[in-house]
């Protein structure tokens, strides 16, 4: 069963195609991984999912329901949830305030302004389980805009996971950390994105090879392959394209 | 009918071409820093009463040529010792310095030149009408405010599109980065924008003094009418600056110059309404009643059905 | 235990506020007192708009003057029977027609913050401050419109006719406005302008309108301007186009800004002072809005988070234990920069002054002298050195103090 299924979407920036017509199932549980060169329209993809961008044609359905040319906000509430490549998080408030935020609508605060926080006690809890889980716990009252990298990315995942969604999307995720706190991340995406469906945008083929059942090959704005590692690992169309391109670098 | 047509498309294109030239550096300061100089209608005060000093000892010309020089250098200290330091803090603190600096010349007018309105006259050699049309004057000097302005339309077009200057000024604003890297001062190309910009703004004060009477408050006068045509135009565009800037001269031109109002659209309808209704201030409304007014109305229209103005691109 | 902490600095808010008339008593004290309730509850209200939720306005004085005439009209309508309640509720007349102001205009002017949001601000203040001279016969032409205050049901045998009386009634509104617009702050639709305030884009990815939460935190402000107004129709009994035009506007968002826009208190601290220096500094000297430009675009440059911002700034050190060591540094500075300070404005008032003789702080100076010149600008000079000299050592202090200890760095 597709919990998020794309039909033949298309992305124009004026006279210029980015999205070329993708089509793809994404398959509910599954931790699937889309990879491609520098351009290909990686992130663009996601931000015609998320709600980011209006697409230019096609569809996106997510759990049955239309969803392209939503704003962000709907398709969020509906269960999905996204991090961004570029750390994108709210700076000026505390680590735990991110949290809670973030935790709000799944809880069903909505815009309430009769609702007193210190009060809330189970979301208070809540929010510092997230936090536990992201091992942000001792920065609970720090700036956020204040933290070392490899937390801001903690946050940033930390931010996308709290709502409960049932679709998690995570744009480079471990972009730019060392690789053991890299490892560590791929640990926590792992923890956390537990029984969900995950997709993700990766350039480290190795975290990809470990982390996603399958993997969606984004060239020029279109897939030119969908399977599992090793199969994607074996394609020749891939790896002329792509993973070619990855060894000559 | 036709004279008062014709006297208010005239009145209308002076206007319109005075708060170009205002329009024209706070747009450029716009694309270069992205921030609204809140000030910028103060450096054209600055301007008058420069002029109107200098006047004393040198004559008017003697203002016209240095009062903007001044004021270019004063525009381009503020540059480089206050904005510059505020720009860490981000854009509203920019805005909040400017319009804290608008505060604070208006102030320092006053301090020097006391509260009240300065005699401040046109040159006796401009002082006769330049031509008569059905029996109404046209003075000499508001067709010199003209020919100034028109010259620095042009003059701007020119240096912006052709000149080597213009052209690494409009990189500078695309690509700081770039132009920096290839060896440029971009600090320094801002600050002299930025002087620019201010330096308009003082010929335009120069050349508006004398008409529209040099006060401590004709800076509030004209402030946020040129905040609203570069809104119009939309931000960053010239083009734009330039359509809005004789939009709005014209159209309070002539809703002054015209004498229609709420009651000969009701009589035209057949209704009408007793002196004593609660709404008589509606019934009774006429156009040159709500000139002032209608600058904003557009503002906001705009605003709110095409927030990026009649030519801008910038999404924010 | 965090409650009773929380609610003790209430009450002694409450105290203070309460407490006030009886230490200054004087009919001027009386009047500043409540110039300054009425100044904190509209910076605060500002507050909610640019320090809370981003968004930068230049016409906030809307809201305040709306408010404030519709409660003069109320007034003359209690004064003419058409209504009869008591006066006391007056500000609620205000708020809500301030709150009903801020539903039809936040309806479409919070779409975006930033720039767009400032210029659509700037032109409704425009419009509706121009409109009003047009609509003379609601908003009164120039003179305004004016009522009495001592009209309608007595409450307790008060016919408040006293400024002390309206000063308590103006503390007791401005508590509890203070305290709901803390208690806004506190809630998710409050949490929410911050986050939206901070990133408009990544609020919409949590499920949230930014459109919305700027439309509430809008609203709400708008309310509590409309009380301020209604507070101050009472206080003065009549309202005028000025109330509600861009000077206004203007004087809100210093009094906001010079306070502090991160902290609560801020906008209270900026409220304060400013109706002070207001009050007071106009009696000595005329050129006090000089000062006041000459102090804004300072803490613009300087203190760009304000009074508040800079007490807070002491956190580090004050939790560390080492205030001790900024005390001593703080007053090598601050005796030149004070003494520069002195000498600049004796400098200003001098070239301003056309008596005789100047006096100033118990001298006599003698504006005409070059002599006298020559050695105010001396000491200005020295000043100006003593200080630049002094603030290596108190940068160096304050590094020290802020420092982080040896063993938590370990």
């Amino acid at each position: 069963m597709a919990i998020l299924s794309l039909k033949d979407v298309k992305k124009n920036f004026g006279i210029t195609e980015i999205i070329r017509g993708v089509s793809l199932d994404i398959v509910e549980g599954e931790k699937h991984a889309i990879i491609g060169p520098n351009g290909a329209g990686k992130s663009t993809l996601f931000h015609l999912i998320s709600g980011r961008y209006n697409v230019t044609a096609g569809s996106i359905c997510f759990k049955g329901q239309q969803i392209e040319n939503k704003p962000p906000y709907e398709i969020a509430r509906m269960g999905l949830a996204r991090s961004f490549q570029v750390t994108n998080i709210f700076q000026r408030m505390s680590v735990f305030e991110n949290i809670r935020c973030a935790l709000f609508w799944s809880k069903g605060y909505g815009y309430s302004f009769w609702h007193l926080l210190g009060q809330q006690t189970e979301l208070n809890d809540e929010a510092m389980h997230v936090l536990d889980q992201i091992g942000l716990a001792d920065r609970a009252k720090f700036p956020s805009g204040e933290l070392a990298y490899a937390e801001l990315r903690a946050l940033e995942l930390g931010v996308a996971i709290s709502s409960g969604s049932e679709l998690i999307m995570l744009d480079e995720p471990v972009a730019g950390m060392s690789h053991s706190e890299a490892q560590k991340a791929v640990e926590l995406i792992r923890k956390i994105t537990e029984g969900k469906t995950l997709i993700m945008v990766e350039h480290d083929m190795n975290i990809i090879f470990d982390v996603a059942d399958r993997i969606s090959v984004l060239v020029y704005g279109e897939i030119i392959a969908t399977d599992e590692p090793t199969k994607i690992r074996a394609n020749s169309k891939v790896q002329e394209a792509y993973l070619g391109e990855v060894h000559s670098a | 009918m036709l004279e008062v047509f014709i006297f208010a498309t005239l009145n209308g294109l002076v206007t319109g071409f005075l708060l170009f030239m205002l329009a024209s550096g706070l747009t450029l300061i716009f694309s270069m820093m992205g921030v609204l100089n809140f000030a910028h209608a103060s450096f054209y005060m600055l301007g008058a009463y420069f002029a109107y000093s200098l006047s004393l000892y040198f004559g008017f010309w003697g203002g016209l040529i240095f009062a903007p020089l001044i004021v270019g250098v004063l525009g381009a200290l503020v540059e480089r010792y206050g904005l510059r330091k505020v720009h860490a803090s981000g854009h509203v603190a920019e805005l909040v310095f400017t319009f804290g600096l608008a505060f604070l010349i208006e102030e320092a007018i006053q301090f020097f030149w006391g509260r009240d309105t300065k005699n401040y006259q046109t040159p006796d050699l401009l002082d006769f009408p330049l031509f008569t049309l059905f029996g109404q004057e046209f003075s000499a000097y508001r067709g010199f405010m003209m020919a100034i302005s028109i010259a620095i339309f042009i003059a701007l077009y020119y240096v912006l599109t052709k000149s080597r200057v213009g052209i690494i000024i409009q990189a500078a604003i695309t690509h700081p980065q770039t132009v920096s890297n290839l060896g440029h001062n971009v600090p320094l190309i801002f600050m002299g924008v930025f002087g620019m910009g201010t330096a308009l703004a003082g010929l335009a004060g120069v050349i508006a003094g004398p008409v529209l009477t040099t006060f401590p408050g004709m800076a509030a006068v004209l402030g946020s009418i040129v905040f609203v045509i570069v809104v119009i135009g939309g931000l960053g565009s010239l083009a734009g600056a330039f359509i809005a800037s004789l939009l709005i001269g014209l159209l309070q031109s002539y809703a002054i110059a015209s004498d229609v109002g709420m009651p000969d659209l009701l009589n035209l309808l057949g209704i009408s309404f007793d002196r004593s209704h609660p709404l008589n201030d509606l019934w009774t409304m006429n156009l040159p009643q709500i000139a002032p007014v209608l600058p904003y109305l557009l503002l906001v229209l705009v605003l709110i059905f095409r927030p990026t103005g009649l030519l801008g691109k910038r999404e924010e | 235990m965090a409650l009773l902490k929380k609610s003790s600095i209430w009450i002694a808010f409450l105290i203070a506020l309460l407490g006030l008339p009886l230490v200054f008593d004087s009919i001027l004290a009386i009047s500043i007192l409540n110039q300054m309730v009425i100044a904190i509850v509209f910076a605060l209200s500002y507050n909610m708009l640019l320090g809370q939720g981003g968004m930068l306005s230049f016409g906030h004085a809307v809201y305040f003057g709306l408010g404030g005439f519709l409660s003069v009209h109320a007034l003359i309508l209690i004064e003419f029977e058409t209504m009869v309640f008591s006066i006391l509720w007056i500000p609620l007349i205000g708020g809500l027609f301030g709150l009903l102001a801020g539903i039809f205009i936040g309806s479409f002017s919070t779409h975006k913050a930033g720039t767009v949001f400032a210029m659509i601000s700037l032109g409704i203040g425009e419009l509706i401050a121009a409109s009003s001279l047009i609509f003379s016969s609601f908003f009164g032409g120039e003179a305004g419109i004016s009522g009495d205050r001592t009209f309608g049901p007595m409450f307790f045998g008060f016919d408040f006719a006293q400024n002390i009386e309206i000063y308590y009634v103006a503390a007791v509104w401005a508590f509890i406005a203070t305290l709901f617009m803390y208690l806004f702050t506190q809630t998710p639709a409050g949490r929410m302008a911050n986050a939206v305030r901070d990133n408009p884009e990544r609020a919409e990815f949590i499920g949230y309108s930014s459109r919305k939460v700027r439309f509430i935190s809008f609203c709400a402000s708008g309310l509590f301007a409309g009380i301020a107004g209604g507070l101050f129709a009472l206080n003065y009994e009549f309202i005028t186009e000025e109330n509600l035009n861009a000077a206004t506007s203007g004087r809100v968002l210093l009094m906001a800004y010079i306070g502090g826009l991160g902290y609560f208190i801020g906008p209270i601290i900026g409220a304060v002072v400013l109706t002070l220096m207001n009050s007071l500094l106009s009696n000595y000297s005329e050129l006090w809005m000089l000062y006041l430009g000459i102090m804004f675009l300072l803490t613009v440059m300087y203190l760009p988070r304000g009074f508040a911002g800079f007490i807070m700034m002491h956190q580090i050190a004050w939790i560390r234990g080492n205030m001790k060591l900024l005390i001593k540094p703080y007053i090598i500075t601050a005796i030149p920069a004070l003494l520069f300070t002195l000498c600049a404005i004796a400098l200003i008032e001098m070239s301003h002054i056309e008596d005789e003789v100047f006096h100033y702080l118990g001298l006599e100076l003698n504006p005409a002298s070059p002599i006298t010149w020559i050695v105010i600008l001396a000491v200005a000079g020295g000043a100006f050195y003593a200080v630049k000299r002094s603030l290596v050592q108190l940068n160096d202090a304050w590094e020290t103090a802020n420092a982080i200890p040896k063993e938590e760095e370990a």
